[in-house]
């Protein structure tokens, strides 16, 4: 697994199908389905999951586990790229479910970095490898 | 040697600093908390923070503003003290008061609070928030509040011997001084 995370709009998902040769169709918005992952697999090149961070908050809206779900994910589908919003470098907001998320995404991030072969931080669209 | 360490919430900067801390091997070491517990969240943090250097032989001071007196609640040898975190002290300087504490006289009264503790301790932690980049225009008050601490934030790595970014729990190096104490150990 990889992990490449950066600001907002800084290009990290061209940087990713480029630096790794890879196809648009290959990427899904957030961890696919269950029933999707066997067809997936099959495919033998590393699935993308864009937006990483707006699916765990989905998550967290919904009352679920992010954090179980992702661990399922990795034991059945190790070859992957996650691309994930920085999203931690602002003002503590004052909403409990804006702070909740955050943390949980920070959370998740480092738990991801720690697993991962792999992490790449894009910046104007400029990959700098830190793992 | 002083080490600033920054990084985004969630980031694991905390972790981090507790590892240098760690690595650094001080027998007398102060963990400086500058937190006011306010309500169960701000509690809970603090006591994950806790339960978190449990057994890391940490002394834990509490001083939420004008950190330079937290060295009269310490022994007069201090291999480490590790300050936790300019973000709240900042707020506490600025707000705690009825009225909202001037801009420069809040970079100013951190600053030097620091720098007393740099002179007290063999090795000095200091961690930071990253809390610049989230492009909000809010109002005047928090402006004030982030312009205070990008300035603090600055004026500190000028200080530090090294400056780390910690970014989902992995160290960047942004300043590196091998300086005579690092290298005599």
């Amino acid at each position: 697994m990889r992990l490449v995370i950066g600001g907002r709009a800084q290009g990290k998902l061209d940087y990713v199908l480029s630096r790794w040769n890879l196809q648009k169709d290959l990427v899904w918005e957030g961890i696919p389905a269950k029933g999707d992952l066997p067809h997936l697999i099959e495919r033998r090149t590393p699935l993308i999951v864009n937006h990483f961070h707006l699916w765990v908050r989905r998550r967290i809206e919904e009352g679920r586990s992010p954090e179980e779900e992702m661990a399922a994910f990795l034991d059945f589908c190790e070859d992957c790229i996650i691309i994930c919003d920085e999203v931690g470098n602002g003002i503590v907001p004052i909403e409990p479910f804006e702070r909740e998320y955050r943390e949980r995404v920070g959370r998740l991030m480092i738990w991801l970095a720690d697993r991962a072969e792999e992490v790449e931080r894009v910046i104007c669209g400029i990959g700098q490898k830190i793992k | 040697m002083m080490v600033l360490v920054i990084g985004g919430s969630g980031s694991g900067k905390s972790a981090y600093a507790e590892k240098l801390s760690d690595e650094l091997m001080g027998v007398w070491k102060y963990y400086l908390a500058t937190m006011h517990i306010f309500d169960d969240e701000s509690r809970r943090k603090v006591e994950r923070h806790q339960s978190a250097r449990d057994g890391e032989g940490f002394f834990t001071v509490e001083q939420p503003t004008d950190i330079h007196r937290a060295l009269e609640k310490m022994g007069t040898r201090r291999d480490i003290i590790l300050l936790e975190c300019i973000s709240n002290l900042t707020a506490n300087e600025m707000f705690s008061e009825r009225e909202k504490k001037a801009e420069n006289k809040v970079v100013e009264t951190v600053v030097s609070g620091v720098e007393t503790l740099r002179e007290a301790a063999t090795n000095l932690i200091v961690v930071s928030n990253n809390l610049f980049e989230d492009g909000v225009v809010y109002d005047e008050t928090t402006m004030a509040y982030m312009r205070a601490m990008g300035r603090i934030n600055r004026r500190l790595a000028m200080l530090a011997d090294r400056v780390v970014e910690v970014v989902a729990g992995i160290p960047i190096d942004l300043k590196y001084i091998i300086s005579c104490e690092m290298q005599c150990g």
